[in-house]
């Protein structure tokens, strides 16, 4: 009787052991959470002024100023945008990963506590077999637990993270074309200005805007590539995740898997390349 | 606002820095033939950048048009968020829960084999065990 009874206790417990393969979606989320070029792009938008401010005058300078404190403004609600989608794929991440559902090290210091006591009338020979079959009935029930938490995720969240992903694409959008005003303004400037440096008595001032205009001229070249970078990793997430929720029922199989991952490397280029975007 | 959609302000936005634009390469053209000198060549130039401050300032209005918009999409989230922090939870409140019952055998154990120190060592472990337990 009190075999039956300690075998029984040990299959419920082993049974909670064990995780599903969710490899691919907790890279795709992993990776997800770390594309931080919206905020890198959020925090020039509300810098925009203090770099173009050497170059306005009079009631543009006015308006500019308007405009930075409004930017400002609306810095931290545009930060929070970026932080919930990285909470959201944070939480996918652990939800999907290897450890969130491992009882592993609890089941051992039991099965160790158990072959420690002779007492209770079974020898380790027998929990090792138990353990050795609850091992696999652990295997379906804790893979389709976890499949099933990261299923209603994925149901539930693509309506408002396509939508969020959405806003964040068109806030980028916004961004850029903040930025290509700044770059006209600034790059402008001198475009009018260095035409009338062209006396002899100007010559420094001239090839000293030259050299200046070239510098910026590279910064700006560089900062457009983010923008591209940002909208394609934006891109990325939003098909990433339409692809785990039309595969939702089949998340372990291979096809699935290979897919997935592909968004994950696709992700983690994206967020490479903009970390070898100088400026 | 008299233009209350986010893609109006935006489409809005975009004719008044393409205007900016155009004045811009009819300036650079007047520059180039001599038609101005330097002082009307700085006002004209001052105009775009105004323009283009008005645009700026348009964005401003698309992207807080678009922060708006979101806010349900963002309440959602943040409920899915705890909801999966909730169903982790609930796995280490298993894993609390092996603890207890690992330590109720070595009390069994020690009650079993009647021996008065194991069974407080074991009482004491079970006491932290349940307390960890009602933390969470």
């Amino acid at each position: 009787m009190k075999i039956i009874r300690v075998t029984f206790v040990l299959i419920m417990i082993f049974v909670l052991a064990g995780c599903a393969n969710l490899k691919a979606v907790r890279d795709y989320a992993g990776e997800s959470a770390k594309l931080s070029a919206y905020t890198e792009l959020t925090t020039r938008f509300r810098d925009t002024y203090k770099r173009e401010q050497p170059y306005l005058f009079g009631e543009a300078d006015q308006l500019a100023q308007e405009n930075d404190r409004r930017r400002k403004a609306a810095y931290e609600d545009l930060m929070k945008i970026h932080q919930r989608v990285s909470l959201y794929m944070q939480a996918l991440a652990t939800l999907a990963g290897e450890n969130a559902f491992d009882l592993s090290k609890e089941i051992d210091s039991l099965s160790g506590v158990i072959k420690a006591y002779p007492d209770f009338g079974i020898d380790s020979k027998h929990v090792d077999a138990v353990a050795g079959i609850a091992k696999v009935i652990a295997k379906w029930i804790t893979s389709d637990y976890q499949e099933r938490a990261v299923r209603d995720m994925v149901r539930e969240g693509n309506e408002p993270l396509q939508k969020t992903l959405q806003g964040m694409e068109a806030l980028v959008r916004c961004y850029k074309k903040t930025n290509e005003n700044e770059r006209k303004t600034v790059l402008g400037f001198f475009e009018v200005e260095i035409p009338f440096t062209d006396s002899p008595k100007e010559k420094l001032l001239n090839v000293l805007a030259r050299a200046h205009v070239e510098a910026k001229t590279v910064e700006y070249k560089n900062v457009e590539l983010k923008y591209g970078e940002a909208e394609k990793g934006i891109r990325s997430i939003a098909d990433g995740h339409k692809k785990l929720l039309e595969s939702i029922d089949r998340l372990s199989s291979e096809e699935v898997k290979t897919i997935i991952s592909n968004f994950a490397k696709d992700i983690k280029t994206i967020r490479e390349n903009l970390q070898k975007i100088r400026g | 606002m008299a233009l209350a959609n986010q893609k109006q302000v935006e489409d809005f936005a975009d004719i008044i820095s393409e205007c900016a634009d155009s004045i811009h390469v009819r300036l650079m053209k007047a520059i180039k033939n001599k038609e101005i000198d330097q002082y009307t060549a700085q006002l004209i130039f001052q105009d775009e950048a105004m323009l283009r401050q008005r645009a700026n300032s348009l964005y401003i209005d698309a992207v807080n048009c678009i922060v708006d918009g979101l806010s349900q999409s963002q309440k959602s989230i943040t409920e899915l968020i705890d909801t999966a922090k909730g169903k982790i939870k609930t796995i280490k409140k298993i894993a609390g829960f092996i603890d207890f019952i690992a330590d109720l055998l070595v009390l069994a154990a020690a009650a079993y084999a009647a021996k008065t120190a194991p069974i407080l060592a074991a009482l004491e472990e079970i006491r932290k065990d349940v307390e960890a337990l009602n933390k969470n």
